[in-house]
């Protein structure tokens, strides 16, 4: 009788050390960087930590299954002092059942951010080894930013050009009326540029020219 | 370098434009007709560089107008189609890689595989073309008042990211770096050649840019103090620049070495399942090796994971050129607070140094086309308008997928082997074919004294001598090299590889370099075979007076 107690006592204990132990087919393991995350606010990992990743997980499995799940239904084993372990899902109904890896990835994966934020943690930090988070959307706004800019700037240059072009000829215009009035007088003796166009060269004096039409005497 | 070839040579180019007040075809063949093609050389080299420099600038656009986002689109990788990660390409390189070659680029794996045009390049090429067109399209007048923005806005970013620099953490490790010479490579001669080159690129001699600008000055113009002023500064602000280039490579060095240590400490900490103060950055190395005593099977299991972090290796990963530009420096850019405020900064920076450039390019090709009596007829706004053109539909080769590919091959053999070249001949023409006294006679008519014996024994011994050292270090070097190669981005490692060029890209190499070189001697055997034709012609003419009289 007494032995049957013991056994009795013992079973669950015996086989939650069973069903959960590492690398466990249906079991996933779990790192919490809590240092790293709070630095001075760090909390001690503790029963009462556990204790809230139990009702979590449950919280996360009773939410994907619709099933009831209990705290006594997450296992948690092998803890280390780097803050992992693992743990295992056993299903209500049957506590020596394990649930599926996949539905166990898909409850975690549906209200990872819950989870985050019981521990004040970050995708980063509570470590699921082996399931990926879903990262944010990466906001995309309607048309890209950089063509506003570059819209602008070619805006603006060519408004530019447009002036530059327009004066010169305005500029034109007028040289030549003043020209008719007062004779060609623009020698711009000091700074001789290239821009005179075909009038710089000068008169060409054919005097001193080598191929002359009329024959030398 | 720059006592010995730089400002002699630059003295050299700017008397020869004032003397002859021509662009650079029409000052040598006033120099001597036979030499007109080494004006002619100048140009097609100045050609090429305007072809593929603007390229840079469309970077430089393309870099500035995606910085005014609240995050910068170099700091973090894009998400996979799965959002379950980075994607796989960003995450083998880093960020600013994938930015760089991905976004911006969008480069092919080799030289031969092409795409199409990417479109935001080539509008942001577009948009440097414009700009460039809106500098020059009066003609000097404008491109003068144009340089007094642009050669001064960069020394006030520059010193704002001196003091930036050296508040960073780690930036000393940069300019402790910098100042230890390191005697393997001094005693290598390549690093001479580029030094060389260097300076010939920095002071722009051998383009014709200087010849073109000098011929519009006037006549007696003291260009002797100029030309040592323009290159004391010219050096100085390299010096001022690698100063402040250095510190924020430090930074950037000390920033990834910090972060290798984490990784690596996240690894023993997962992997030895300790608790999280037990290692911290400082006694990540003490803790390697005790653990390897302690746990040597577990630590065996590591071997493949574990990086080697090195500040060393990391100051050494010496990237130059474009590379540094783009990839390095917006790496540094991204780790500082407030980033948005830096790049922007620094990318107007580097374009308004690479719009100063292209006014010199442009210039060094539109003055001598412009002395040709046929093309002054043409308004200068046309005639501006339709060189930039040109340069644009050429130039939109370079946007394409393998664009970077020609741009780099463009930038290594378009100019180096072309200018050694022109200078040198430069150089001997004037000191022994013009005459080392005509030129004293000229400079002195120009400023009133004659040059002292410095620049005579320069002009005359030194510089020859060591232009033709280099020149043969060079060609040498080349044949010793084998096959060119090149980097291409293998998007499956994640990083690049060297290949060798195919067939045609060698052919195009040595087409780049025979094209400017053979100018010079193709153009004497021009005029000579001009001249004779014109002498027979002429005592053809005497007999028939002589006959008729």
């Amino acid at each position: 009788m007494l032995e049957r107690i013991f056994i009795f006592l013992f079973l669950p204990s015996v086989l939650a050390a069973q069903l959960c132990k590492p690398d466990a087919p249906e079991g996933f393991k779990v790192r919490l960087s809590i240092k790293t995350a709070l630095q001075d606010e760090a909390y001690e990992w503790d029963g009462n930590e556990r204790f809230l990743f139990q009702a979590t997980l449950a919280f996360a499995m009773s939410r994907h299954t619709r099933q009831e799940f209990n705290v006594s239904n997450i296992l948690v084993c092998d803890e280390t002092p780097r803050v992992s372990f693992w743990f295992v899902v056993t299903s209500p109904d049957d506590p020596s059942q394990l649930i599926n890896r996949g539905k166990v990835e898909a409850a975690v994966r549906m209200s990872r951010n819950r989870i985050n934020s019981a521990f004040l943690l970050s995708d980063e930090t509570l470590e699921f080894v082996g399931i990926l988070p879903t990262l944010a959307a990466p906001v995309e706004p309607a048309s890209p930013p950089w063509l506003i800019v570059f819209g602008v700037v070619m805006g603006l240059v060519g408004a530019g050009i447009v002036f530059l072009l327009v004066s010169t000829v305005l500029q034109k215009r007028r040289k030549k009326n003043q020209e008719g009035d007062e004779g060609d007088d623009d020698e711009e003796a000091r700074v001789k540029t290239a821009e005179n166009g075909c009038r710089s060269d000068g008169i060409y004096n054919t005097s001193f020219s080598e191929d002359e039409p009329n024959t030398q005497m | 370098m720059l006592v010995l070839e730089g400002v002699p040579l630059f003295y050299l180019e700017l008397a020869i434009g004032q003397k002859m007040r021509l662009g650079s075809i029409g000052a040598w063949t006033a120099i001597s007709p036979y030499l007109g093609g080494l004006g002619l050389a100048s140009v097609v080299t100045s050609l090429y560089l305007c072809l593929y420099y603007n390229i840079i600038n469309a970077w430089s656009f393309w870099y500035l107008f995606h910085s005014f986002q609240s995050v910068l689109p170099w700091a973090a990788c894009p998400l996979n189609a799965n959002r379950t990660g980075p994607s796989e390409e960003c995450e083998r390189a880093t960020p600013t890689q994938y930015f760089f070659y991905r976004e911006t680029l969008n480069i092919s794996p080799s030289i031969e595989e092409n795409g199409g045009i990417h479109t935001g390049q080539a509008l942001c090429f577009l948009l440097a073309w414009v700009i460039t067109y809106l500098f020059i399209v009066r003609g000097v007048k404008s491109t003068g008042k144009v340089v007094y923005f642009t050669a001064t806005f960069p020394y006030v970013v520059l010193f704002i990211y001196l003091i930036r620099g050296f508040t960073l953490h780690g930036a000393i490790n940069g300019i402790k770096y910098m100042f230890t010479p390191k005697m393997e490579e001094l005693a290598n001669p390549t690093t001479w050649i580029n030094a060389a080159t260097q300076i010939f690129f920095s002071l722009g001699l051998g383009f014709g840019s200087l010849i073109a600008f000098a011929s519009y000055n006037q006549y007696h113009n003291n260009f002797e103090r100029q030309a040592i002023i323009v290159s004391l500064i010219n050096s100085g602000t390299s010096i001022f620049s690698s100063v402040v280039t250095f510190a924020i490579y430090g930074f950037k060095a000390t920033v990834n070495y910090e972060n290798c240590l984490e990784r690596t400490r996240i690894l023993l900490l997962n992997t030895f399942s300790l608790s999280e103060d037990s290692i911290t950055i400082d006694n990540v190395f003490e803790r390697i090796v005790e653990l390897n005593t302690t746990h040597p099977e577990q630590f065996a299991e590591l071997n493949g994971k574990l990086e080697d972090c090195n500040l060393e290796s990391e100051l050494s990963t010496a990237v130059e050129g474009t590379g540094l530009a783009f990839i390095v420096y917006s790496e540094a850019i991204k780790n500082m607070p407030l980033s948005q405020l830096w790049s922007v900064l620094y990318f107007i920076m580097l374009l308004m140094l690479g719009m100063g450039s292209m006014l010199g390019n442009i210039t060094a090709i539109i003055t001598p086309l412009r002395d040709f009596k046929v093309l002054s007829c043409i308004s200068t706004e046309v005639f501006n308008g339709i060189v930039c053109f040109i340069c644009l539909l050429l130039g939109l080769g370079f946007t394409t997928t393998s664009g970077n590919y020609w741009f780099t091959m463009f930038n290594d053999y378009g100019a180096t082997f072309s200018l050694l070249f022109i200078v040198l001949i430069e150089v001997i023409t004037v000191s022994y074919i013009y005459g080392i006294k005509r030129f004293e006679r000229d400079i002195e008519d120009m400023l009133g004294h004659r040059p002292n014996w410095y620049w005579k024994i320069m002009w005359a011994g030194v510089s020859p001598l060591l232009l033709i050292g280099l020149f043969l270090f060079y060609i040498i070097n080349y044949i010793q090299g084998g096959t060119p190669t090149y980097q291409a981005w293998n998007k499956d490692l994640g990083k690049s590889e060297q290949i060798e060029y195919p067939l045609f890209g060698q052919a195009f190499i040595g087409l780049l370099l025979a094209s400017s070189v053979s100018c010079v001697p193709l153009t004497a055997l021009y005029v000579f075979c001009q001249r004779r034709k014109h002498a027979q012609r002429h005592m053809q003419q005497h007999t028939v007076n002589t006959v008729a009289a």
